[in-house]
């Protein structure tokens, strides 16, 4: 295998925290469908009474064009043109701070709402695991933000670097991450 | 052969570990042997911590109705013991010893990322400080078991902070094995010595990578369980609070779901510290490398499917227990042909008996009295009859006593030389054998007869009934043998580390290449690094003329 | 009823199963020209146990009584069947197929362990969605559709690992990992389906008893609707993951059994009279 450490270091850490994310998924879908406790049918709130997938699924699309950004980031490194990866460094974080603006604005009309953590198991599930999902993204972020500033003090002439390569790995694996909750969450409840 | 130089010539004389003393190299050190020292150190003090607990509460059962501890200490001791025996002692030695070893063994300088390295071990410090940190303050320490089972380990249930101090120390450490484990598979991948395939690797070595890949996969599972019960226990969550709707069970699923694997991260190292031990000192080569690779690897994979036979007893129906009982009988398979790979080993050898390789040859012996009573267990109704009794504290410590700590001393004989650069004497060592190896089966033989006679586990005390009696006493005095027998070694340490012999660079004429380095390896392990042609580098440099054949080495074959 | 009358009177020989393997069987003779080696008896294994699967009271109990069932006709033309058929595939016919330029690019593509493996898994969980597999058994012709795509797919999936050209192989290791990821998606699947309430597939709860054997299968055989569709995650979860651990234990006893790089010269400047020596004492 050709592929430099710090990059193998953050796949099988990625492929390591997916175990934790398959366990919270797992969790949600459990209390969400079982008949013995599953919230669907106990008449509280639930992910489609409660939710608005057509809005965060904007926030979703965002989240996906930074992903996609910093793809172009890590190409233009390639390619040596360092202004093009500062700039596309900086709209990758634009974009993820969008994506977590939307969702704390999202979870702060919930919890207006009544709707907290502690209120049943709709709301002990959904916010841990878009919690959780948010709290990598803010991770990424401050990565991203480390690595911006070091990219405007003259960092990362190309054409490699472990360190952009692996956390746009990081920031993919996060979208990754975000598609399957975002379908478990939004897009089942609709279904 | 070709000789590839690793470093420059250098005109001063590099510094070698323990040269420049004080607190502050150790501390500071990024050095995978002071490293694994640290790990050591930590571990054997977490050792006779666990060890004290366990005297403790084999003094207050050494008769009946006996009023030496409350109840309530009692519970947190059983706790204490049993995370700390598994999180603080066996995981940390075992991850210590790769650590020490598996750049010495594959040729390497330091591990891949010798920084992560130094923050995975203070991780696990920090978490053991975390859990016992509640038994100094008032709150007392956590009282729920090492499995910490749902809802009793939930707030309404659990008021005081042990828990809560519990799930923070084993994230603690959980954080820092999925780290070492990370950081050993990285290693192996990418720093092995010019020519040492994928199959010249000793077996240590490919043993701690299938642990290593059970560390990166099995801890997020724990992981996930510990932040949901934080969840539950600070912020008022209701992931297992019947009382809102959330399942108990879960956590159970959860908890086994690592669990499981967490047994085979105790057990494959010590079977990798067997597989260097018993060749050496049967000198032979080990009979089988495949089959040991393709065992070892079976075990891994087999690991994350069989957790269901934990929760028996909870009654998920006919079906979920029919089929983890298969699939637990079937582990047994790779695990015994290990056992059989190594007495083919020894099978026609020269053996020499010195302390490591006694430890070695008892640990294959009450290894497999601990297994057999474990595939006993994968048939359901025998669970049912027995679990929560002490033949299953009996099973758990025949393969985690007799098994892990057994090969952890054999390791500790083995190498103690190459960390030293002295012996440890074999004589006090045998010494350590015998008592240790009578206190221990004096101490879990008998509760094997007294949870088949239905001793219920975790109680302080029991009423005076017939034979129980006699065989908690016998229980106890095996106790207060062991914990001497420990004394002894703690004893043979120091007494060895100032007037033991002078071990020289391969004081077993072993065949691996973390004995071509001096005794204590320098800084930078070794000045040059042969070749690698076969699995045993040091035979083919002793014996230019006679190399070893690795095809014929690696099935086993002999012709 | 008894059991016995319904492993004799269940067997539903569908035209197109009976024409499936013959095409199988006819191109398999048309391409080896009559040349049968040792691993034709894999291919015909493999055709034998496609037709037993889809004719055998499994397939009829399946489509209209027991979740567990079609999990197991599943499991076998997903995993076993594909196998089965992969390995009866002389190179020789593969290589001959990879000159043309088309089906070299198709290989490429579809063969991409990344590809196949998302073939694979992907296969499994896409048709045990449940309204999906409502479909399937109202609809004769998604059906026959399903179970040709498990072959499909499942000889995709395999590919990377067992095909019959070593340079499209992974290695040994690697696709023990390959595998290992599979079994995790089979696991997973395996694990919903276990622990979802009752009724995940409605058909299954109020089958249609068209063969008057319901009462046998649920009060004789205690199949009732919750423990059948335990039985079919657990299907799924243990023995499907079992196939797995069984491939990659195969592909590394080809590993241990592949010559290693420099063997060669070693045994040159060793000498064979030395071998044995070296091997039995080092005295």
């Amino acid at each position: 295998m050709n592929i430099e450490k710090n990059k193998l270091l953050m796949m099988f850490f990625l492929a390591s925290e997916s175990m934790f994310f398959i366990v919270l998924i797992l969790t949600y879908a459990y209390y969400r469908s079982t008949a013995a406790v599953g919230f669907e049918s106990t008449g509280g709130p639930t992910a489609l009474t409660s939710l608005n997938p057509i809005r965060t699924g904007i926030f979703t699309l965002i989240l996906i064009l930074s992903s996609f950004t910093v793809w172009l980031g890590v190409k233009s490194l390639k390619s040596k043109r360092h202004s093009m990866l500062c700039f596309w460094l900086f709209i990758t974080i634009v974009l993820g701070a969008l994506f977590l603006y939307g969702q704390g604005t999202e979870w702060w009309g919930m919890i207006k709402q009544d709707i907290t953590i502690s209120r049943d198991l709709f709301g002990t599930t959904f916010y841990t695991l878009t919690g959780f999902h948010g709290f990598h993204v803010t991770v990424g972020l401050i990565m991203l933000l480390i690595l911006f500033g070091l990219a405007l003090a003259g960092d990362f002439r190309g054409p490699k670097s472990a360190g952009i390569e692996s956390i746009s790995l990081y920031w993919h694996f996060v979208d990754v991450v975000w598609i399957v909750v975002y379908s478990v969450i939004y897009l089942w409840a609709v279904l | 052969m070709s000789r590839i130089p690793w470093v420059p010539e250098t005109t001063e004389p590099l510094p070698r570990v323990g040269e420049s003393e004080g607190l502050l190299t150790w501390a500071a050190s990024v050095d995978h042997k002071q490293i694994g020292i640290m790990y050591f150190i930590a571990a054997l003090s977490f050792f006779c911590i666990g060890g004290l607990e366990a005297l403790l509460m084999r003094i207050q059962l050494s008769r009946p109705d006996n009023n030496f501890i409350d109840p309530e200490l009692f519970n947190q001791l059983f706790t204490m013991h049993g995370t700390t025996m598994v999180f603080l002692v066996i995981m940390p030695f075992l991850i210590g010893l790769g650590v020490y070893l598996i750049p010495l063994m594959i040729g390497a300088r330091d591990m891949a990322f010798p920084r992560l390295n130094a923050l995975s071990f203070w991780v696990v410090v920090f978490g053991g400080l975390l859990l016992y940190y509640p038994f100094i303050t008032q709150s007392g320490a956590t009282d729920v078991g090492w499995f910490a089972y749902t809802p009793l380990s939930e707030k309404p249930y659990s008021l005081n902070n042990g828990p809560t101090y519990w799930a923070l120390a084993l994230l603690c450490t959980g954080i820092g094995s999925v780290a070492s484990g990370i950081n050993n598979i990285i290693t192996i991948i990418t720093l092995r010595a010019p020519g040492m395939t994928m199959r010249r690797i000793p077996l240590f070595v490919w043993l701690l990578l299938v642990t290593s890949f059970l560390l990166a996969f099995a801890i997020p599972i724990l992981n996930a369980g510990l932040v949901t019960l934080l969840l539950d226990r600070i912020l008022e969550a209701n992931f297992f609070a019947p009382s809102s709707g959330g399942s108990a069970i879960l956590w159970q699923n959860v908890f086994w779901g690592f669990g499981h694997p967490e047994v085979y991260i105790l057990v494959l190292p010590a079977f990798a510290i067997i597989c260097e031990v018993i060749p050496v000192f049967s000198r032979q080569p080990i009979f089988g490398y495949g089959f040991m690779v393709g065992s070892a690897i079976a075990i891994g994979l087999l690991a994350f499917g069989v957790w269901g036979h934990h929760m028996f007893a909870v009654g998920l129906g006919v079906p979920f227990n029919t089929y983890f009982s298969l699939a637990s009988m079937l582990i047994a398979v790779p695990t015994g042909v290990k056992i059989f790979t190594w007495i083919a080993t020894m099978w026609g050898g020269k053996i020499y008996f010195a302390t490591a390789m006694m430890f070695a040859t008892a640990f294959v012996i009450e290894f497999v009295i601990g297994g057999l009573s474990g595939v006993a267990f994968a048939a359901a109704p025998l669970t049912w009859q027995l679990t929560d009794s002490y033949f299953v504290v009996a099973h758990i410590h025949y393969v985690l006593f007799g098994g892990s700590m057994f090969a952890i001393f054999a390791g500790i004989y083995y190498w103690f030389p190459k960390w030293t650069g002295r012996m440890l004497s074999e004589r006090i060592g045998k010494c350590h054998f015998w008592l240790m190896l009578i206190g221990f089966n004096l101490t879990f033989l008998f509760q094997h007869m007294v949870g088949l006679l239905g001793m219920p586990r975790r109680v302080y005390t029991y009423p005076d009934l017939p034979s129980w009696n006699w065989l908690n006493l016998l229980s106890t005095i095996g106790a207060c043998v062991l914990g001497f027998s420990v004394l002894i070694f703690i004893f043979n340490i120091f007494f060895s580390l100032r007037k033991g012999k002078i071990a020289g660079n391969n004081p077993w004429n072993a065949w691996t290449l973390e004995w071509l380095a001096a005794s204590p390896p320098p800084v930078h392990n070794f000045d040059e690094v042969p070749r690698i042609h076969s699995a045993r580098p040091l035979w083919d440099l002793a014996h230019p003329d006679m190399p070893d054949e690795p095809e014929s080495f690696n099935t086993g074959v002999t012709r | 009823m008894t059991a016995f009358d319904i492993l004799t009177t269940t067997w539903n020989f569908d035209g197109w199963v009976i024409v499936l393997c013959a095409i199988l069987i006819i191109s398999y003779v048309h391409t080896v020209r009559g040349h049968f080696s040792k691993s034709s008896l894999f291919f015909i294994a493999g055709v034998a146990l496609l037709f037993l699967t889809l004719v055998s009271p499994i397939s009829m109990l399946g489509k209209s009584y027991l979740l567990s069932a079609n999990m197991v006709q599943h499991i076998t033309l997903l995993l076993i069947v594909p196998l089965l058929l992969l390995h009866g595939i002389p190179a020789s016919t593969i290589e001959n197929a990879l000159k043309h330029e088309a089906f070299r690019k198709f290989a490429s593509i579809i063969g991409h362990p990344a590809i196949a493996w998302f073939f694979g898994v992907g296969a499994m969980w896409i048709w045990h969605l449940p309204s999906l597999h409502g479909a399937v058994l109202r609809n004769e012709n998604l059906y026959i559709f399903q179970q040709i795509s498990f072959i499909i797919f499942g000889t995709i999936f395999w590919w990377p690992v067992f095909s019959p050209i070593d340079r499209y192989r992974l290695q040994p290791l690697i696709s023990t990992l390959y595998l290992s990821a599979a079994c995790l998606g089979c696991t997973i699947l395996g694990i919903v389906i276990t622990f979802a309430s009752v009724g995940l597939y409605a058909s299954y709860v109020n089958p249609i008893d068209s063969l008057g054997i319901l009462s046998y299968i649920r009060n004789d055989l205690c199949l009732t609707p919750s423990v059948d569709q335990q039985i079919g995650g657990l299907m799924m979860w243990v023995p499907g993951c079992l196939i797995y651990l069984f491939a990659s234990m195969l592909t590394i006893i080809r590993w241990f059994k592949s010559p290693e790089e420099d063997l060669i010269s070693v045994t040159q400047s060793g000498g064979e009279e030395f071998v044995s020596a070296s091997i039995t004492s080092d005295k």
